[in-house]
């Protein structure tokens, strides 16, 4: 039941990276998800967005990979967008308190305008 | 905010449940374990511990963060001294807080110390609540005897070399998560304790009579244990009240299972339909039941079984405002209302179970030792033979 295998990928707009996981965010292999970041975190890029337009369904383990990525980023001094998150999955977000730990756009082009990295 | 909440806690229950029972090599199973607790609890870093083949010595099961932490310099009497599976802070213990941890829980399966949980604090730097350390009591229990039942396989195994047993312990593990859950909703409603399991068992014992496949009957048994959390979000004056509801009240208890079917709706479960089944427990053939006025063609099986399971141990249990009905009133009620509120060929079932079950024919009774005991069998029998004769000559079977 744990659906279609969990990918992530990603790409670099001036100073920004931007993540695509495509999945359920709700097993190990979720943990693709925070090397990435941590990948990209260690080459000195503090603007994460997180873009999660394909991303069905994220339960406590995506949660606490999210966290991971979370605690890395303030510890650098970073910035976390999330953009395309489902409602359902935003209001969680918003009972468990974590809304302040990052920034949410509606769409990615919202999210890299911010961050100052140019929309395409 | 309590309905999210307890949203979020039954998912986490769900997830627990899920990583319990899946197939993964156990490494992976208790580091899904570990993130299942960190994400429930918001904890930045976490760890279980568990003894070795020996029993002599901890060592770490799963762990995320605490680098610094060396077992060796915990010190275990003190931990094994405190209540089994409660969690505690751990601020007497110098090694554990210089580490960062801040929550430990001892793991124990009857009188055998199994292992530890150990967190950080909250990501959010929030405190632990009483509630949390509720539920991290109950996932507590259940990885302990995941642990546990892993010692247990490794010796089995070197015998047997089958891992069918511990995969039905497992599932066993699913349910009793689950069960945790139904006691919360019974517990909520006094006059309803245990009514969550015992629709759960009727329901199962009817659709195994229907010849349901072992996995659908899993699904319905399931959707008995859950079908009224939406109860969970009704105020607790009304449930309880002590007189019949107004009309007001009334259409605020009818919103529980359309509630339940919307908290529900967010788990994946193993077996289809659940959340449906639960969410036409009241609906009837005659088309006046609730929430969607559903027709006879339209109701699923498993939603017209919960309906009977769900009234018929409404009819024999006690409520605030009345006594509890005898099992023959029971079964003529139940046979009153055919086709308006519930539907033949379920009853049919029913009464067949019963009927077995009274005379021994069935190696295990599911129904028998909830009812009165105080009720005549031979006229009960009598009774069931009639219902049998009348509902199969329908054409129905
Ligand atoms: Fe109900």
């Amino acid at each position: 039941m744990n659906a279609a295998p969990f990918q992530v990928k990603s790409r670099i707009v001036n100073d920004v990276a931007v993540i695509y996981p495509k999945g359920y965010l709700n097993n190990l292999s979720g943990e693709g998800l925070v090397s990435e970041c941590g990948r990209y975190i260690e080459t000195g890029i503090k603007k994460i967005i997180v873009n999660f337009s394909e991303t069905d369904l994220i339960n406590s383990i995506g949660i606490s990979l999210l966290l991971h990525v979370m605690e890395e980023l303030q510890t650098t001094g970073g910035t976390l967008c999330f953009t395309d998150m489902d409602k359902v999955q935003l209001g969680i977000f918003d009972m468990l308190g974590l809304t302040k730990y990052f920034r949410f756009f509606q769409d990615e082009k919202g999210a890299l305008q911010f961050l100052g990295g140019s929309a395409e | 905010m309590e309905l999210k909440r307890a949203l979020f806690n039954i998912s986490s229950l769900a997830d627990l449940g899920e990583e319990i029972t899946s197939e993964k090599n156990f490494r992976e199973k208790l580091r899904s374990l570990l993130y299942v607790v960190m994400g429930t609890f918001l904890a930045s870093k976490g760890a279980i511990t568990c003894q070795d083949r020996t029993g002599k010595k901890i060592m770490f099961a799963a762990r995320k963060g605490f680098e610094k932490l060396s077992l060796e310099d915990i010190d275990f009497e003190f931990v094994r001294e405190a209540e089994k599976n409660e969690p505690y802070h751990a601020e007497n213990d110098a090694a554990l807080r210089a580490a960062g941890v801040e929550i430990i829980t001892p793991l124990w399966v009857r009188s055998e110390f199994i292992g530890t949980i150990m967190l950080s604090n909250k990501f959010t730097r929030e405190p632990y609540t009483r509630e949390d350390f509720e539920i991290l009591k109950v996932i507590a229990q259940q990885i302990a005897i995941t642990l546990n039942n892993r010692a247990l396989f490794i010796n089995l195994t070197e015998q047997l070399g089958d891992n069918r047993k511990l995969y039905e312990e497992m599932r066993k593990i699913y349910h009793d998560t689950l069960q945790a859950f139904a006691a919360a909703i019974d517990a909520k409603d006094v006059y309803t304790r245990h009514h969550s399991q015992r629709v759960a068992k009727y329901s199962a014992v009817i659709a195994r009579e229907l010849g349901w496949s072992d996995h659908d009957i899993e699904g319905i048994y399931v959707a008995g244990f859950l079908h009224d959390v939406g109860k969970l979000v009704i105020s607790n004056d009304i449930l309880n009240k002590r007189t019949p509801f107004t009309q007001k009240e009334m259409e605020e208890v009818k919103k529980h299972s359309l509630l339940s079917y919307k908290i529900i709706s967010h788990i994946k479960f193993p077996w289809k339909d659940v959340e449906n089944i639960v969410k036409h427990h009241h609906e009837r053939p005659d088309g006046t039941g609730y929430p969607d006025a559903l027709s006879q063609s339209d109701l699923s099986e498993g939603a017209k079984i919960l309906a009977l399971a769900d009234s018929f141990d409404a009819m024999t249990s006690k409520r605030a405002y009345r006594d509890k009905m005898g099992l023959k009133e029971a079964l003529s009620e139940l046979n009153r209302c055919l086709n308006k509120q519930f539907d033949d060929k379920i009853m049919l079932a029913f009464c067949r179970v019963l009927d077995k079950e009274i005379k021994g024919e069935l190696p295990e009774p599911n129904i028998l030792p909830h009812l009165d005991k105080n009720s005549d069998l031979s006229v009960i029998t009598a009774l069931l033979e009639g219902l049998i004769e009348e509902l199969s000559g329908n054409g129905e079977d």
